[in-house]
């Protein structure tokens, strides 16, 4: 039945039970089905229609409604720069243009090597720091065409196992939308970007379900 | 129950008036009524694209936009979301009405591809008319359209072409909301969504053809209709669906003598303009090549030849007669599948000229013909609507009777009615079931007994009415008797009844006395003669000689289809009234080609006992007589005249001489919408069988055979229709893990499968869901032998 | 001059720690939650109606007004609106990020006072971080025993889980929110009824509230409502955090009260323009609001009825901030491009009308305009938002098509010239 590793179901299980309706569950499930494959695959929605009692029509239907469910594989390391007004005003077309030329990818591609995938994003509620870069989600604010050059290599070069916003922001940011003041504590996301790594899992008490 | 879905604006509709004002004229409502059906009412037309009068609103095309008045001013508000309430001013038609009209209209012209001159659409499309009517001169869009791969083929019977697609989510409402198949959905977001499947899952919804019907423009088209004809050639003449026994209203469109395209037109009473796909898609076998032309006479040698009317009939009457003379015994099968006036012809010449009680519409798979026309609390379909409790005990609705499956539902989900189940395995209204019982065929006895003596859930919920009970034969290792025995216990509980038989007409049929135990009217005969199962064994026997069979095909259609070969090759003298040769009429002595559905003119009564009228809108082919004629002539023939001059003739006689369809004449057919409701007698029947586990047909320990019918199987209407003919699912053998690997069995493996009845080699299909010691084997499926009505089975691995 | 601050206080004072356990008990946390334990539905709902407090989502709607129209039926919801994607808009993340147990604790008295047992943190994909910060308040609240069963020794039982959206600005749209919560696509869904109080989650009575707003919550309970009340101006009471960005010299959250002009704002409190260039407009309340111009808007007071009458509205409290070289056309089509990005495509003139709209913007600041554009824009932008009035009279199910409007309306009225010589020049006399 599920093509998922045992650790995985526990998860999905895990993760159903947090909601009244195992329909909830569609979303992170979908996260869950990427963090396996880097993208998310037919099998994936299939697998995620049966955890939640829908049709993979329905799942897809979800799964095509949002921007971070990628149906392409999208590298090990997705940088998404912001282009939305705030960062605009402040020169991020400069910086999305530095980030396509450097990774060799445009606008929703992958690098040849399949590493880095580079893509254009709406606001990212860092305006304040404009312009704003994420890697596999994890912010860097302030981010100019230079800087974000150096990202490109570093990421080729480090190839790090996780990814760590504070530590981007250290090595390839500047001004930030408010003192970021306390250092993060856990490493963030990787290898892909996918959001296994947290996402709830607060113990839910009342039990069955309610509706 | 699975997990709710988008709940949106649900209607609910009510007693109370409120006074609304629209345009300046002001009218009573129903309080509840959307906005945009009070002003059609009253004759006020709001254009709309989204909304349809049967599925929840959702607003989203916007084209119904219109103002009304507030305390704070005019606000644009959509006609077809918000209920009328009292003192409601609207105005369509103001400035600003018009403004925001016209505006969507452009908005969906921008993208929408200019090609209605090769669109089955075009002449019949809501867009085209709108834009004639509201729409802007030129367009003002001067960008690339979007574009799309057309059309794109998403099912066995329906293209999908999204270029032309208006974004109104009536296909999705549909399949989610109403059939309960969401296959096919809206994909991506904003400017680039789009309609489509999952990729190799394809939208095989047994009610697709809904979506092409109610989609407002050409995105959605039918494999059988595409470029056949141009809506302004069509002649569209109502009728009554010939497949099922819900009386569905169709409209039945030709061009040039070619029946093209049935539509479901929204009869409340029935269908309310949904149809499944066989019953839209079941029309070809009309036009089909094979259907018989002239009389055929069989040869030494098994095979046909020709023969003129005069010839055939003379045969037919010459060793009828003899047989009869000899007082060796005649029998008579089939007339469920045609009108209420050949059905009398039939009963008549059967009784008058054949001198046999020995009659059966039924082809051994129903229940008892006193049960059927006599049952008394029978419901109304709409009494679905209103019900608290809905008992279904009988086959899957969905596969068998799929109007009534969306009827039943619509009251669960949409009216909130509870839903008893019973079933011996998967049903396609499990996913709307309040409580589901399974049980092993056979043993359905037991059940009912502990039904009735236990306090439970269930028991409380049947015991809440309003209760509607829809009861027949779950299988065919089911004793026709068991319903019966259900029926009693409803009764005793104020409930009232739908019971389930097949074949479009068999309550007509039975009406007019093709039964053995029934005289027209429902009345009861004196002697009655034997029933299908009697017949068939008679004629094996050779107690029976001779055999009528009108439209029926009992080598495929009986559950004991071995013992009909042998009935048919032993008989001395077989004729058949027929369409097509089939495996049965190929075992005929004599074949008369007759005119079918949409090719003569009558009436019919569904499961309610509402009759309507069928109607003729082509010739019939070659030389195809009516049954009645050939009937009428063969009775002359044998010197016993039934005097039968035309349909309508024979209707005005059944208005007269038939007890409960006295005065119910073609013009009166003809005038009500939805035909006449012909009055039910009280209770004749006892209902006093008690049916328990038989001893000695104690099953435990064994496996135990669910035999049931599909939407689509190897009936001869479907095999005639090139649509429909590979729907059907194809044999193979059910089972639980366990039972299976207790065999020795796995997936995909030949199995023996043997009854007292028949065997067949299947393939073993293993489904978590099945129950332990059931196998499921679908009935009638193409190139496997049938495996009769025992439901002891014994499963061997090949 | 400085303000008081409330919401953004402890990490103003404590900017290493604000987000531990230790230090938000140490400053006070969790008393409000613990004292509304003993309280009824009546006296809290009361004393948040009673505070003047106004959803800081955008719609300015009062709060406790709000839980008043919860619907009898039960279970009911509380959905925490943390999708913060509103072009301009940051303040919720810090909130996230920075004092997330100011949050947990707004949660319990919402839920106390909504008769409410299970929370739902909404928020948006693309804030992995402050997603991890709020869990794990979640995680040390359960560990203490202020969630869960029994949560502050008391009978009440509260569950709280945090849901990731995954990329779609219109689930901050409540309805829509809800659906996506569901599991379904996150489109908006039809009003009536207006509020998810009435039906909501699951079809149950839900509370949404905004980030901004829940964290108000211990403050009001705490100091008191007189007090709360004296930190705002008039009906907007307490404070807000305004987040300012673009072209100014100190970009940033700045928790202020109400009634300050925009001339403070922009030249005092967030250091003037950059490059010591001109003030050429500015966005008052995020993306959908109409814009300002300095000749006409400078002197006007910060507050949701001056604005509302200078035909704009302050939303979330992000002010965009351009200077004399932009591009307005460019700034118009990126604000009008988000939208139609982020349209859900259920209605047709929010579907079709904004990409039309981007489409004309584009090939206007291409060079390739056309002189009947500028009507042709405007009377697209008049069949989403008939009459161009604000607020607008929509055609559409929710309010994001009209929004796309807001740039149109604002640089036909403002900056004719501009386009006009786009149009004859072919293309942006700016320098790039
Ligand atoms: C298009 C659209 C986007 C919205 N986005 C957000 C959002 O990102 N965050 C938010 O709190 N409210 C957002 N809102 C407002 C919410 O619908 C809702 O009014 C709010 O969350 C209520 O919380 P409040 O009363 O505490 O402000 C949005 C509304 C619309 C129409
Ligand atoms: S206005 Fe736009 S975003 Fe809002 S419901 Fe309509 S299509 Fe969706
Ligand atoms: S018909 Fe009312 S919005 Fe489509």
């Amino acid at each position: 039945m599920s093509e998922w590793s045992e650790a995985v179901q526990e998860r999905a299980r895990a993760i159903v039970a947090q909601y009244p309706q195992r329909r909830s569950a569609v979303m992170p499930l979908l996260f869950l089905a990427m963090a396996q494959d880097g993208y998310l695959t037919e099998a994936g929605m299939i697998e995620v229609a049966e955890w939640t009692g829908i049709t993979p029509a329905q799942v897809a239907a979800v799964a095509t409604f949002y921007t971070m469910y990628k149906r392409e594989p999208v590298g090990k390391y997705l940088v998404s720069c912001c282009t939305s007004i705030s960062c605009m005003l402040l020169g991020s077309d400069q910086v999305m243009h530095a980030l396509e030329e450097e990774a060799g990818a445009l606008h929703g591609q992958v690098d040849a090597e399949g590493l880095i995938g580079v893509e254009h994003a709406e606001c990212l509620g860092a305006c304040g720091g404009a312009p704003a870069v994420q890697v596999n989600y994890e912010l860097i604010e302030g981010v100019t065409p230079d800087k974000a050059r150096q990202l490109v290599q570093w990421l080729r070069k480090a190839r790090p196992e996780t990814v760590n916003t504070d530590e981007l922001q250290q090595l390839f940011g500047g001004t930030t939308s408010f003192e970021w003041a306390i250092k993060e504590e856990v490493g963030a996301v990787g290898p892909y970007p996918a959001f296994e790594s947290f996402g709830s899992t607060a113990p839910v008490s009342a039990d069955g379900t309610e509706s | 129950m699975t997990d709710l879905t988008r709940e949106g604006i649900k209607a609910t509709v009510g007693e109370e008036m409120v006074k609304v004002t629209v345009d300046g004229q002001e009218f009573e409502a129903p309080k509840g009524q959307m906005l945009i059906q009070a002003a059609q009412n009253h004759g006020t037309y709001i254009p709309r694209f989204c909304w349809h009068p049967r599925m929840r609103p959702v607003g989203m095309c916007r084209m119904c936009l219109v103002e009304m008045e507030t305390p704070k001013g005019r606000v644009l508000i959509t006609a077809c979301t918000n209920p009328v309430a009292d003192g409601m001013v609207i105005d369509t038609k103001s400035e600003v009405a018009k403004k925001a009209q016209e505006g969507v209209l452009e908005f969906l012209l921008i993208n929408h591809p200019l090609d209605c001159p090769v669109c089955d659409r075009g002449g019949e499309c809501p867009l085209q008319d709108h834009t004639i009517a509201y729409g802007p001169g030129e367009s003002r869009f001067v960008e690339e359209k979007r574009h799309f791969e057309k059309p794109i083929k998403i099912s066995d019977l329906v293209y999908l072409d999204r270029e032309r697609c208006i974004l109104c989510a009536r296909c999705t409402r549909f399949s989610d909301e109403v059939s309960g198949d969401p296959l096919i959905e809206f994909l991506d977001r904003g400017n680039f969504t789009q309609i489509n499947t999952f990729p190799d899952q394809p939208f095989a919804s047994y009610f697709s053809g809904n979506t092409v019907q109610i989609c407002p423009v050409g995105a959605l088209t039918s494999k059988a209709y595409r470029f056949r004809a141009r809506p302004w050639d069509l002649v569209s003449i109502e009728s009554t669906c010939p497949h099922c026994t819900t009386g569905d209203r169709i409209t039945v469109q030709a061009s040039q003598n070619e029946v093209l395209r049935f539509l479901g037109v929204d009869a409340e009473a029935t269908n309310w303009s949904w149809l499944s796909d066989k019953c839209r898609f079941g029309f070809e076998f009309i036009e089909s090549p094979d259907r018989l032309t002239s009389p055929m006479i069989r040869q030494e040698d098994g095979s046909f030849t020709e023969a003129t009317w005069t010839e055939a009939l003379e045969l037919v009457a010459s060793r009828f007669t003899e047989i009869r003379d000899a007082g060796k015994g005649l029998a008579v099968l089939g007339g469920a599948r045609g009108t209420n006036e050949d059905a009398y012809a039939l009963a008549k010449f059967a009784r008058e000229v054949l001198s046999t009680n020995n009659i059966d519409c039924q082809l051994d798979d129903g229940l008892d013909p006193q049960f059927l026309a006599a049952t008394a609390d029978r419901a109304r379909i709409s009494d679905l609507d209103s019900a608290r409790t809905i008992l279904v005990w009988g086959p899957d609705l969905k596969e068998e009777h799929p109007t009534l499956y969306l009827r039943v539902r619509h009251a669960v989900q949409e009216k909130g009615a509870r839903l008893v189940l019973i079933h011996p395995w998967r049903n396609g209204l499990d996913d709307r079931a309040t409580h589901k019982l399974t049980y092993r065929p056979g043993s359905g006895a037991a059940l009912l007994t502990r039904l009735q003596s236990e306090e439970g859930e269930v028991a409380t919920a049947l015991a809440e009415g309003p209760l509607v009970a829809l009861l027949g034969r779950t299988g065919y290792g089911e004793d026709g008797r068991l319903a019966e025995a259900v029926a009693a216990h409803v009764r005793s509980l104020g409930g009232k009844l739908l019971p389930l038989a097949r074949r479009s007409n068999v309550y007509g049929a039975l009406d007019m006395g093709l039964a053995p135990s029934l005289a027209p009217g429902r009345a009861t005969t004196d002697n009655p003669g034997k029933n299908a199962a009697q017949i068939l064994e008679g004629l094996a026997e050779g107690s029976i000689l001779g055999l009528l069979m009108v439209g029926s095909d009992p080598v495929r259609d009986v559950p004991n289809g071995e013992l009909a070969r042998q009935a048919l090759e032993q008989a001395r003298f077989v004729v058949a009234l027929d369409q097509f040769l089939t495996d049965s009429s190929r075992l005929a002595d004599v074949v008369l080609p007759v005119e079918g559905f949409a090719e003569k003119e009558g009436s019919v009564t569904n499961v309610e006992g509402r009759v309507q009228k069928v109607n003729r809108v082509v010739p019939g082919p070659g030389q195809s007589r009516p049954d009645w004629s050939i009937l009428d002539d063969l009775s002359d023939r044998m010197g016993r005249s039934i005097n039968l001059v035309s349909a309508e003739a024979i209707a005005k006689e059944i208005a007269t001489e038939v007890p409960a369809y006295v005065g119910v004449t073609w013009d009166m057919l003809d005038a009500e919408k939805d035909g006449v409701v012909v009055p039910l007698p009280e209770a004749t029947q006892p209902l006093v069988y008690l049916p328990a586990d038989t001893p000695g047909k104690s099953f435990s320990g064994e496996l135990v055979l669910h035999y049931a019918r599909t939407m689509f199987d190897d009936g001869v209407l479907m095999r005639h229709g090139p649509s429909l003919e590979h729907l059907a699912p194809g044999a193979v053998a059910i089972l639980n893990f366990d039972d299976a690997r207790r065999l020795g069995l796995s997936d995909g493996d030949q199995a023996d499968i043997k009854t007292s009845q028949g065997s067949a080699r299947l393939t073993v299909r293993i489904d978590p869901s099945m129950n332990h010691g059931l196998v499921y084997v679908p009935f009638n499926q193409p190139g496997i032998p049938s495996l009769g009505s025992d439901p002891v089975v014994t499963v061997t691995k090949a | 001059m400085t303000y008081p601050l409330l919401v953004t206080k402890r990490m103003t004072d404590f900017p290493s720690d604000s987000h531990t356990l230790e230090r938000y008990e140490a400053t006070g946390g969790y008393k409000a939650a613990r004292a509304s334990v003993g309280m009824t539905r009546d006296q809290l709902v009361e004393a948040i109606k009673n505070s003047g407090l106004l959803g800081r989502g955008g719609a300015a709607f009062s709060a406790g007004l709000k839980w008043s129209f919860l619907a009898p039926a039960r279970p009911a919801y509380l959905v925490v609106n943390a999708d913060e994607s509103e072009p301009g808009t940051f303040k919720d993340r810090q909130l996230l990020e920075r004092d997330p147990h100011q949050l947990v604790e707004g949660i319990i008295i919402t839920a106390i006072a909504n008769e409410v047992h299970r929370a739902f943190v909404y928020v948006r994909g693309e804030y992995p971080k402050p997603a991890r910060r709020v869990q794990k308040a979640i995680d040390e609240a359960y560990a203490e025993g202020y969630l869960g069963k029994g949560i502050f020794g008391s009978s009440y039982d509260l569950d709280v889980v945090v849901h990731l959206g995954a990329g779609a600005y219109i689930c901050g749209e409540e309805t829509a929110l809800i659906n996506s919560l569901e599991g379904l696509r996150g489109e908006p869904r039809l009003k009536p009824p207006y509020f998810p109080a009435a039906v909501g989650l699951y079809n149950k009575p839900t509370i949404v509230n905004n980030v901004e707003t829940l964290s108000n919550l211990p403050h009001i309970l705490n100091q008191g409502i007189d007090s709360y009340k004296g930190l705002g101006h008039e009906a907007d009471t307490g404070t807000f955090l305004f987040s300012i960005s673009g072209h100014v010299k100190k970009p940033g959250n700045y928790e202020l009260p109400h009634g300050i002009t925009w001339n403070e704002l922009i030249f005092d409190i967030a250091g003037g323009m950059r490059r010591e260039r001109r003030l050429k407009t500015w966005i008052p309340g995020g993306a959908s609001a109409p814009w300002f111009v300095p000749s006409d808007h400078l002197e006007l007071p910060i507050t949701k009825d001056d604005t509302a009458k200078a035909g704009s509205m302050l939303g979330s409290g992000a002010v965009v901030v351009m200077d004399e070289a932009t591009c307005v056309v460019r700034a118009a089509e990126r604000i009008v491009r988000f939208f139609a990005h982020e349209s859900c495509g259920q209605c047709t003139p929010c579907r079709e009308g904004t990409s039309w709209l981007e489409m004309i913007l584009r090939r206007i600041e291409a060079g390739q305009g056309r002189e009947v554009d500028f009507d042709l824009l405007l009377d697209v932008s008049d069949n989403i938002s008939i009459g161009l009035a604000w607020p607008p009279r929509m055609t559409t199910i929710c309010p994001l098509g009209p929004s796309a409007v807001s740039p149109i309306i604002s640089i036909t009225k403002y900056f004719k010239g501009e386009i006009m010589t786009h149009i004859h020049d072919g293309g942006c006399p700016l320098p790039a």
